[in-house]
């Protein structure tokens, strides 16, 4: 039996771009047999969409063979098979449905292979109820959130029953929960035989695999298990990606305490093997509870429907209240659908109050005579995705926009100038470049300093790291700490709980559209049953040091970094005798 | 606070589930209903066809149990056109047949038959807009696409390929609350950055001054987005086959012949009374 997927020397080059160029895939050669589990890691623009886009024949090689189940993609006939036996989930669940239900979005692969109406209804039954869909299937799609978007994507692919599924970062766009989900369907499919093929950003992820592939500038710079891709340090570095966070953990705290170096490096297992303390009980206070000063924002009992007063009207805030103050940056936490965008929203007064109240700095908002855009110029709101909005040419125009708008030509260059050194982007390397030229990370950098040349007191992020490699990721970290520095002050949603330890002192966490809580960012996260009811997922850090606690270990309770945790491990080695 | 609300402006797809006795009803019937009510309604010349018109809307409306206000507040915003018509009607309108003067401004006569017809033309436009919308109420734009596919079934005998022309309606229908929600995020996401929207000034020029940056990233992702969704459904075995099959098959009961027999007969009725 020939192998499901082989690539022969493949070579491609994207239709238009000249010889010198580097092609976008570069002399590959690689086997996937049927019932594996790939995983695909690299850095933005690395090729790894192009080499999955091979694997059903929506691109076909410049130069060298694909054969699926050793039939040749460049010809034709061979098309209907390779659709059907290839289905591939794409990375925006938006723009994979085609049809206005649900229901018959599933329907649309059987009824492209003519089956008939009795057997497709059957498929399309059975996919919806796989992904917990059934309930929804005659909504319209553009009113589901996206995770439940991306569950239907799956599900129209699943209703075609195909023997590979190729998830093209389709987690890229979930919160944790349903990252989760979309990952337990694919251990689900793999455990049917399903060969399941995954392209991601999180190393978290990748681990899970059997084997994965490595890309590099086009090139196929790993094919292995996870646990040797993730040993090898240099090669990491070279493709830009990382350890998974889990893993530097157990790594770093096996080499902190002898007690330790015995840890299994699966996460799970190490939580449940952590061995009972014997060293002297030496506890290091961790710093004091961050101060906070002066009132920045004032939310109360604020409420919002989306349409009203038509029959479409869906609420999304309940009587929403917090306060934020200066002096700690403040994250959202909660589960798509939870109201983190429409709350955000009301903070640059893009939403007025429909009830209830929204101060922000010396801005009333409910005040209808309120200057909004000196409100707008205060607190800048940077989107989600936001580089998809660009509309300038020219990287200098596009930051110069804001300021020009809001204060004339007057110092514009330098005040673009300023942005851009704000965010590590060189003024005169950079200006005159195309937008569209950028990396996945600089375009984000170029949006984050069109709002920062508005020079607000508060910069409000929207899921800032949505969609970067780990290399960008760690590089925005560090842009937005050392504006913090700076005196701007940080608000900012995400579903990454990474970004919320790593840059944020308290937080508020929604659900349903309610605020369930604000306090410190440790202390809320080291609350598991709040976390869990927010349908959220305790950052690995937290979960490590809450085990350690549980077996007797000298770990303050309101650990939520990776440096705390060795911190205080390291003061328990001081005074320790090992026995 | 209605400034970015485009999704609501979007009077397709304005589905209103109440699965009442006219939504239940096959798409085709309720296609052939709608189609005859709006043909008559358009050129019946008679006042009390019109009457019967509007009253079978009326009745209509009732059965579909789509909230009255919600569907008569449709009318509001081109009301003001209607009216400004109806006044030129009036005033330009010539009839040797009888002319009942009922007073005149210098050189313009009101005639009670120029105010009948003012009237008439008023009624119509908000019948026939009251006829299209409590369509979009009540069917779907899936079922409308099913209804439409029968419909042009015939032309495939003549080697015409219906199936791509209504998969292009049915991703256009698809696309539409999708530019909306695409234009506000753009608005917002300018607006954010210092553009006027939402804020004091109005007028033309501001308007379009606002729109002209809103094209480009409009047209950008729209062009992305139709890029993604080509590749989506060459994904999923789009037209690898000459011909597509459907999952729902038509169900086409005694109790939507009846409505279509009705139908047909009422529009008659209209246009001849």
């Amino acid at each position: 039996m020939p192998p499901l997927i082989q690539f022969d020397h493949v070579t491609y080059r994207h239709p238009g771009s000249d010889e010198a160029s580097l092609p976008a895939l570069k002399d590959i050669s690689v086997t996937i047999d049927q019932g594996e589990w790939v995983a695909i890691v690299g850095a933005n623009g690395s090729g790894k969409t192009t080499f999955a886009r091979h694997c059903n024949a929506l691109l076909l090689p410049t130069h060298g063979q694909v054969l699926i189940d050793g039939k040749n993609t460049t010809q034709a006939t061979h098309l209907p098979q390779i659709r059907a036996h290839i289905g591939m989930v794409f990375q925006n669940p938006e723009d994979q449905i085609v049809a206005t239900l649900i229901e018959e979005d599933t329907a649309f692969g059987p009824e492209n292979l003519a089956l008939q109406p009795a057997e497709i209804r059957e498929r399309v039954a059975t996919a919806l109820a796989t992904v917990k869909m059934s309930g929804q299937k005659s909504r319209p799609p553009h009113l589901l959130s996206a995770g439940q978007k991306q569950r239907v994507a799956l599900a129209g692919v699943l209703a075609m029953q195909p023997e590979c599924i190729i998830f093209d970062e389709s987690t890229a766009m979930l919160d944790p929960r349903g990252r989760q989900d979309v990952l337990a369907e694919m251990q689900s499919l793999h455990s049917r035989g399903i060969t399941v093929i995954f392209i991601t950003h999180f190393m978290e992820e990748a681990a899970r695999a059997d084997r994965v592939l490595a890309m590099n500038n086009g090139s196929l710079a790993f094919d292995g298990t996870p646990k040797v891709l993730f040993a090898d340090f240099g090669l990491l570095k070279e493709c830009g990606l990382e350890q998974p966070s889990t893993l530097l953990l157990l790594n770093e705290i096996r080499r902190l305490n002898p007690q330790l170096a015995g840890l299994s490096t699966d996460f799970e297992q190490a939580l449940q093997h952590i061995p009972q303390y014997s060293g002297k009980f030496v506890h290091k206070a961790l710093d004091d509870e961050p101060t906070s000063g002066d009132t920045l924002i004032a939310v109360k009992s604020l409420n919002h429907t989306y349409l009203l007063d038509t029959p479409l009207a869906q609420q999304a805030l309940f009587d929403v209240s917090l306060e934020v103050h200066s002096g700690a940056a403040h994250g959202f936490c909660g589960a798509t659908g939870s109201g983190k965008s429409t709350l955000l929203q009301h903070l640059n007064g893009l939403y007025r109050p429909q009830s209830g109240e929204v101060r922000v700095g010396p801005y009333s908002l409910s005040d209808p005579e309120v200057d909004i855009k000196a409100v707008r110029r205060y607190a800048g709101l940077v989107f989600q995705n936001p580089e998809i909005y660009f509309f300038e040419q020219y990287v200098g125009d596009e930051i110069a926009y804001g300021p020009k708008m809001l204060y004339g030509n007057e110092s514009l260059a330098r005040r673009v100038k300023d942005a851009m050194e704000l965010v590590g982007l060189d003024f005169d390397k950079f200006k005159d470049r195309m937008t569209y030229t950028l990396s996945g990370g600089e375009k984000r950098k170029v949006a984050l300093a069109a709002t920062m040349a508005l020079q607000p007191r508060l910069l409000i992020l929207d899921e800032p790291t949505a969609g970067l490699d780990p290399a960008s990721r760690r590089n925005l970290h560090s842009i937005l700490k050392n504006s913090q520095e700076k005196g701007i002050e940080l608000i900012l949603s995400s579903h990454s709980m990474g970004d919320i330890t790593e840059l944020t002192q308290k937080m508020t966490i929604l659900s349903n559209g309610r605020s369930m809580r604000t306090g410190n960012t440790a202390d809320l996260f080291n609350d598991e049953q709040l976390i869990e009811e927010a349908s959220l997922g305790q950052p690995s850090v937290v979960r490590l040091a809450s085990a350690m606690r549980a077996r007797g270990w000298p770990i303050p309770q309101r650990v939520v970094k990776a440096e705390q945790l060795f911190d205080a491990l390291q003061a328990g080695n001081g005074g320790q005798t090992h026995g | 606070m209605g400034e970015f609300d485009f999704l609501s402006r979007v009077p397709l797809g304005q589905y209103v589930p109440t699965n009442s006795v006219i939504h239940r009803l096959d798409p085709l019937a309720k296609i052939i209903m709608f189609g005859a009510l709006l043909i008559a309604i358009t050129f019946t010349p008679s006042r009390a066809g019109l009457g019967i018109g509007v009253a079978v809307l009326f009745i209509a409306l009732l059965l579909s149990r789509v909230n009255v206000g919600f569907a008569l507040k449709g009318l509001l915003a081109p009301l003001p056109f209607l009216v400004i018509i109806a006044i030129i009607q009036v005033l330009f309108y010539s009839s040797a047949l009888d002319p009942v003067m009922l007073f005149s401004i210098g050189k313009l006569h009101i005639t009670l038959a120029g105010v009948l017809a003012g009237a008439m033309l008023l009624i119509r436009f908000c019948a026939l807009i009251l006829c299209l919308s409590l369509g979009s109420f009540v069917i779907s734009t899936s079922e409308l696409l099913h209804g439409m596919t029968r419909i042009l079934n015939p032309l495939n005998r003549f080697g015409i390929h219906t199936m791509d022309f209504i998969m292009v309606i049915q991703v256009m229908l698809r696309f539409l609350p999708f530019l909306a929600q695409s234009a506000e995020r753009i608005a917002k996401a300018q607006a954010s950055r210092g553009a006027d929207w939402g804020g004091k000034k109005k007028g033309l020029l501001n308007r379009i001054k606002q729109v002209v940056p809103m094209l480009i990233p409009l047209f950008t992702t729209s062009l992305r987005r139709s890029e993604n969704l080509a590749l989506a459904m060459d994904a999923r075995a789009y037209g690898i086959l000459e011909h597509r099959t459907s999952m729902v098959e038509i169900h086409f009961s005694w109790m939507d012949g009846i409505t279509v027999l009705i139908s047909i007969m009422v529009s008659l009725a209209i246009f001849l009374v």
